[in-house]
């Protein structure tokens, strides 16, 4: 089993991933694993082990069930950072955040962190998408809650030589939209494009105009959501790219939609997987420097798949198969 | 020693606590010799040692902190006030302190937990990150406590000299003021209370209305 992947761009152009990969979802024997691949090369290294069970138990000194989700992001100045997930007791819902950093690349990773971002007993905190980089030097990563109901978050990360200090905000409030895809349009106005359990069976959107002061309540779109993973991005032209299962039951498919109006309608321009009874799943979007599209997600839930596209292929597709 | 260790350390306090005032409760019934500060001296160093076993690698302390590793200040003075009370004749907290301690727990907990586990937009736990009203409220309140002579104003003394010091893996000012353990117990408490008042006032009312001669059991 291998599950919920993301990406990020080093200075030097390599793209690093992440993945958990273990014997089935929330295992003992599950690990986040790191890989990297140079823009040259059309192969990944050798994946490695970066976070453990046994490992998280050792760094953060307490009782580690499981690990689960990952999110690795670069600083301009090359630093990796790794928020990943952990649980001590029951199921995700017992989920916490802990954050570990790594300044060459990848090779070796700081002592684990753990982030306290709830106020009972810590639970239910965990992230799935990509985050964004504020002007300040901080970030801005979409998190989400789901113990007695679930919704989106945003986690103020502000990595110091003082310290990590954290503060969150709320999307939306309970039992709305959760796994956000924060999307910044400016310095100032982001949208936050949510996977959603409710009977919309939507794709929703919810819209800040203030640096995520407050948020405007979410608004189905035109795309439907079977309660599954999404991604979405802001393209260096302007337009929007998301990816998504195209259907309200199941994820039989992943396909790409374009928004040229922020958002508010979208459009189908491809579809990356499709089969019937498979799962593809929990997309991660990355706009590489060179102006080039990355997406990593879960296929069959047995292996992560990597797939990339120019602008002009994603400008001249009209829901043809992606490659 | 590092800031980490002292954090690490500190977590252990309140369940340290919490042992010594089980095993004070369970020598009372099996060791009723056993008193003062002997009981205290035997039932703390038998704390030490249970969370100090090593178990799958990891002592018993950080298996705790594996469930909750940000106990409040006032669930931690609390405890150690009732660990003093049954070594030591004078109470510390009288009771209209007590129940100034199990309203804030209550009060603060109601306030906190149905709104940050997602009961409406607002979340309350994010005032607890930045200078926010959160502090103003309980820098009032606090003043107003020492001031009218009520001591639990300086448990939230502590909690604010132990916020400073980030004495808790928590960096919010609300882990510093409650926990759901604290909360619980003082809505539970307060509860309790009320019911036993409400019986007492309905038997106080019955026996006004029977004959002087008939007395209720």
């Amino acid at each position: 089993m291998s599950h919920v992947s993301s990406l990020s761009e080093l200075p030097d152009g390599r793209l690093a991933a992440t993945w958990y990969a273990g014997s089935r979802e929330g295992a003992g024997d599950v690990a986040i694993y790191f890989s990297t691949r140079t823009p040259a090369d059309t192969r990944w290294s050798l994946p490695r082990a970066i976070v453990t069970r046994e490992l998280a138990t050792r760094d953060l000194n307490r009782y580690i069930k499981k690990v689960g989700n990952a999110v690795v992001f670069a600083d301009s100045a090359g630093k990796l950072s790794l928020l990943y997930v952990t649980v001590s007791v029951g199921g995700w819902s017992g989920s916490s955040l802990n954050l570990t950093s790594s300044i060459d690349g990848g090779g070796t990773w700081s002592q684990g962190q753990r982030l306290t971002l709830s106020p009972f007993f810590n639970l239910s905190e965990l992230a799935k998408n990509a985050p964004a980089a504020l002007v300040s030097g901080s970030w801005a990563v979409p998190i989400y809650h789901e113990f007695i109901s679930t919704f989106p978050e945003v986690l103020w990360l502000d990595e110091t030589e003082k310290g990590v200090r954290v503060t969150k905000s709320r999307v939306s409030a309970g039992w709305f939209g959760y796994q956000p895809a924060l999307t910044p349009l400016t310095a100032s106005t982001a949208l936050a494009v949510l996977r959603n359990d409710d009977d919309s069976k939507a794709v929703s959107v919810a819209r800040t105009d203030d640096g995520g002061e407050t948020w405007s309540t979410p608004n189905s779109v035109n795309l439907p959501n079977p309660d599954a993973g999404l991604d979405a991005i802001r393209l260096s032209d302007g337009r929007l790219l998301l990816a998504f299962n195209d259907s309200e039951t199941g994820r039989e498919n992943l396909k790409l939609a374009l928004s040229t109006d922020e958002g508010q309608t979208w459009m189908r321009i491809a579809t990356v997987a499709e089969e019937p009874g498979a799962d593809f799943s929990y997309p991660f979007l990355l706009q590489a420097s060179s102006g080039d599209v990355h997406l990593v997600y879960t296929w069959k839930r047995a292996a992560i798949r990597h797939v990339a596209f120019n602008i002009p292929w994603l400008s001249g597709s009209r829901t043809r198969s992606g490659r | 020693m590092t800031h980490a260790s002292v954090v690490e350390l500190y977590s252990a306090v309140c369940p340290w606590l919490a042992l010594v005032w089980c095993l004070q409760r369970v020598a009372g019934l099996i060791v009723p010799s056993l008193r003062g500060w002997a009981l205290l001296a035997v039932a703390g160093a038998i704390a030490v040692v249970v969370l100090l076993v090593p178990v799958q690698g990891l002592v018993m302390a950080r298996w705790v902190a594996g469930l909750n590793a940000n106990f409040s200040i006032p669930l931690t003075v609390i405890l150690a006030v009732i660990v003093w009370e049954r070594v030591f004749e004078p109470s510390l907290l009288a009771e209209r302190e007590w129940t100034t301690a199990w309203s804030f727990g209550a009060i603060g907990g109601l306030a906190l937990y149905p709104m940050a586990l997602g009961l409406g937009s607002f979340d309350p736990y994010e005032w607890g990150w930045p200078f926010s009203p959160l502090f103003v409220v309980i820098g009032a309140l606090t003043v107003l406590l020492i001031w009218k002579q009520n001591r639990f104003g300086f448990l939230l003394v502590l909690a604010a000299v132990a916020f400073q010091l980030r004495l808790l893996e928590s960096t919010n000012y609300w882990d510093y003021l409650l926990d759901p353990i604290y909360s619980l117990v003082s809505i539970v408490w307060l509860a309790g209370g009320f019911v036993t008042s409400m019986r007492s006032s309905r038997t106080k009312r019955y026996s006004k209305t029977l004959p002087p001669n008939i007395s209720t059991i």
